[in-house]
């Protein structure tokens, strides 16, 4: 839901009556992004609400949950994992902002999902252990 | 209240960093998610210990983080709208109006639409206020920090017992 959400635009021609959420929704995603105009994903309905690399980690997130339905990816115990998926984002943050490359939304993209895919790991060992820490009692 | 201070010390600090443009296009949707790790690291440092942090603490300490992100965030934001009179959906206006004359909407919703945005936007322009305007933020800043944070809560804890993991085994 929360996916569908950056793309509201779009659902605004199947839904007229969501325009009366518009600002309001549009208010609640920039609370998660900065939403540059320059930075957003444009489609022929609108742009999304979200910037290309927030688009990206969702995208990952969203996709590794569909994923893990069928095939259950187990979180290695190394902390070293996190930081490799950080480093290409990072680096890509930092080389835009020293301005040694302009920025481009698909690698902006592309180091979202994969710091995206491997947070997923994180989140769901994290909710699963939490279930059990709750139902221990 | 000692228990609650990382959470609060973060939640402050992310607070600040939502109002700073610069800032916000650079940590972005990783603002709250990082406060509540650095709740997380900074409760650790308050009371040393060699024991893994339960999913539960970091679930709690992320979401005091996220709430007083939320909190502080919506008192900073209503500051200043009241201060300069003027904000985002000010700013979204034109962009709207022109949506809404291009979507294929009845005259009357057409109407009723744009007398709810202007009635916000002029009461934002004229007081610095809008209890609508107001309603919304407190909502909308309350259940994303929340979730957000209690998401990045559980997420660090993963991170820091990890790390914990790593260092016994070397």
């Amino acid at each position: 839901m929360w996916t569908a959400g950056i793309f509201y635009s779009c659902w605004l021609d199947l839904f007229n009556f969501l325009i009366y959420g518009y600002p309001i929704v549009k208010n609640t995603y920039s609370l998660v992004c900065h939403q540059d105009p320059a930075k957003l994903i444009n489609f022929s309905c609108g742009n999304s609400f979200v910037c290309a690399r927030c688009l990206g980690i969702y995208t990952g997130l969203l996709i590794n949950s569909f994923l893990h339905i069928f095939h259950e990816i187990k979180l290695k115990k190394d902390f070293r994992l996190v930081l490799l998926a950080t480093v290409p984002m990072f680096v890509d943050v930092v080389s835009v902002a020293a301005g040694i490359y302009d920025y481009s939304k698909t690698i902006a993209f592309i180091t979202g999902l994969l710091f995206g895919s491997i947070l997923f790991l994180y989140l769901y060992n994290g909710l699963q252990n939490l279930i059990i820490e709750i139902f221990k009692r | 209240m000692k228990k609650y201070l990382p959470s609060f010390i973060s939640g402050f600090g992310a607070g600040v960093l939502h109002i700073v443009p610069v800032a916000k296009s650079l940590a972005c949707c990783l603002i709250v998610p990082l406060a509540s790790f650095t709740a997380l690291i900074l409760d650790r440092r308050a009371n040393p210990t060699v024991e893994k942090i339960s999913m539960k603490k970091g679930a709690l300490v992320g979401l005091f983080t996220g709430l007083y992100a939320a909190l502080f965030g919506t008192v900073f934001d209503l500051f200043i709208t009241l201060v300069t009179k003027n904000n985002d959906i000010v700013a979204m206006m034109p962009e709207l109006q022109k949506m809404i004359s291009a979507f294929p909407l009845s005259d009357a919703m057409r109407t009723e639409v744009l007398n709810l945005f202007e009635s916000v936007r002029n009461d934002i322009i004229q007081y610095g206020f809008s209890p609508l305007y107001t309603f919304s933020i407190i909502i909308n800043n309350t259940v994303v920090n929340s979730i957000v944070g209690t998401l990045g809560g559980l997420i660090g804890a993963q991170i820091i017992n990890q790390r914990l993991n790593n260092r016994n085994e070397y």
